[in-house]
């Protein structure tokens, strides 16, 4: 029998969808009853690593504990037609496997526009960051792609395009961290939370998206909204989640020193490679 | 054996501007020096004032052309009125991408600029050393110049498709054919000639 290449075949075998039907709806009321008692200053694991695409100048793969996986791509200055300072181009793409569930209308205008507002946050979180004065007529290009969504996908997105733009040798005054933060709805307790998971994220009546530079201590963008309460509660989620970004900057900047070392040796051993033979 | 090299991160505060000046890769502010890549730090000591604080990758540059740099092109068209060429070395460095520059007919020779002829000066897929006059405007490309002595044609192929050898400032001599042809030469820099 020829093979159908238009299509993607599906197992030989098949099974009823009940079986597996029954599975999800348990998870997730041990979801929902698991999600109260956690600590809402508490942090996430985080992974990050930076230098691991050979076809891109620098990339970055930013993994958060919720199950959130984000890989960045970052090519340096190529030659722009505009005058003026350096442009930076963002994008941002979700994988089509990225969200639980069915997906509304897979390609849909709602989808494509999503991505383009996240794409429009991730520039301006990260166009402070770049010194595009030192690249005059050139354009810098980052890509991120979300492999899994977790939760805080755009703030881990906006780490790890930082770090790519740093390992592709971009010149940079800060690394921008992301921080995401969420208010649970009115009838349970009202205290912000950092980094939600997806279903915690899914109820919030209210996000928030924080993007700091650590070390010259300014934050870059502020994203988000809903139904918040007075002022100063909004206040008091800034400062939470400021305090975030400071927490997770150490893990970043360790993955950035690893990936340089890792690269002069690799360099080294390519010259004295080269010298010997 | 190198000493352990210190890696550092972009934002990462180096010294303060009282010990040291700043090199490449680093900027300054309120007093202090960060580092703006992520890469080695590397210090110099100068003879005369500080040590120059610089971090450095050693794989690649990302390196644009500035105005007064010279670089080492090829040219890939020309027109009665200009020369478009591509990019290929700034300095010693190569380019990764590559820029697209234009040398107009008045920039080619610092003499009789109006007399120039185009095809007389360059052919396409001639290597020339010009210098950057100008990052150009929205619509131009980099705007060069070969209006030196030192800039110029440096290597040309005949029409028979051999490497000619310069006989002076504006030919050039097949050594097969024996053929001139005539091209804006740029002057061999005495440290290159062996005598």
């Amino acid at each position: 029998m020829p093979l159908d290449h238009r299509r993607l075949c599906g197992p030989e075998e098949s099974q009823p969808p009940s079986l597996w039907a029954a599975l999800a709806a348990e998870d997730e009321d041990e979801e929902g009853a698991g999600a109260a008692p956690r600590d809402p200053c508490s942090l996430r694991p985080l992974f990050a690593r930076a230098g691991l695409l050979s076809q891109a100048q620098g990339s970055a793969y930013v993994e958060l504990g919720s199950g959130t996986k984000v890989l960045c791509a970052a090519w340096g200055p190529r030659e722009a037609a505009e005058p003026g300072p350096g442009r930076l181009l963002c994008e941002f793409r979700r994988a089509p496997f990225a969200g639980r569930g069915a997906r509304g209308r897979p390609g849909g205008l709602a989808e494509r526009e999503a991505e383009r507002e996240a794409a429009a946050a991730l520039r301006e979180a990260l166009e402070p960051a770049v010194r595009l004065g030192r690249y005059p007529r050139a354009r810098l290009a980052v890509s991120a792609l979300l492999l899994q969504d977790g939760g805080s996908a755009l703030a881990a997105a906006v780490s790890a395009a930082a770090l790519a733009l740093a390992d592709a040798g971009v010149e940079m005054y800060d690394l921008a961290v992301g921080c995401a933060l969420c208010r649970p709805p009115a009838a349970t307790a009202a205290a912000w939370m950092l980094q939600p998971a997806e279903p915690e994220e899914r109820r919030a009546a209210a996000r928030l998206t924080l993007a700091l530079l650590p070390a010259l201590n300014q934050v870059s963008a502020v994203l988000g909204g809903g139904q918040g309460g007075p002022p100063e509660d909004w206040a008091q989620a800034l400062r939470l989640g400021l305090d975030g970004c400071h927490r997770q900057y150490p893990v970043l900047r360790q993955s950035l020193l690893r990936a340089a070392q890792r690269r002069d040796a690799a360099a080294a051993a390519t010259a004295a490679a080269a010298s010997v033979a | 054996m190198a000493p352990p090299s210190r890696y550092c991160v972009p934002g990462e505060r180096l010294c303060s501007t009282e010990e040291a000046t700043a090199g490449s890769g680093t900027y300054t502010r309120h007093g202090f020096i960060f580092s703006s890549l992520a890469g080695c730090l590397e210090r110099r000591s100068e003879d005369s004032g500080l040590p120059v604080v610089s971090v450095v990758r050693d794989s690649e540059s990302q390196l644009l052309p500035n105005v007064g740099a010279v670089v080492t092109c090829k040219v890939c068209s020309i027109n009665s009125r200009f020369a478009k060429v591509h990019i290929l070395y700034v300095g010693s460095t190569p380019l990764k991408s590559t820029f697209r520059g234009t040398i107009r007919r008045e920039d080619i020779r610092a003499t009789e600029k109006d007399k120039v002829e185009v095809y007389k000066s360059f052919r396409p897929s001639d290597i020339v050393l010009a210098k950057v006059i100008s990052l150009g405007d929205a619509q131009s490309n980099y705007l060069l110049s070969t209006a030196e002595n030192e800039l110029g044609v440096v290597v040309a192929r005949s029409e028979a498709g051999v490497q000619m050898v310069p006989i002076s400032w504006c030919e050039m001599q097949c050594p097969r054919t024996h053929t001139k042809e005539f091209r804006k030469v740029a002057r061999v820099q005495p440290q290159f000639l062996q005598t």
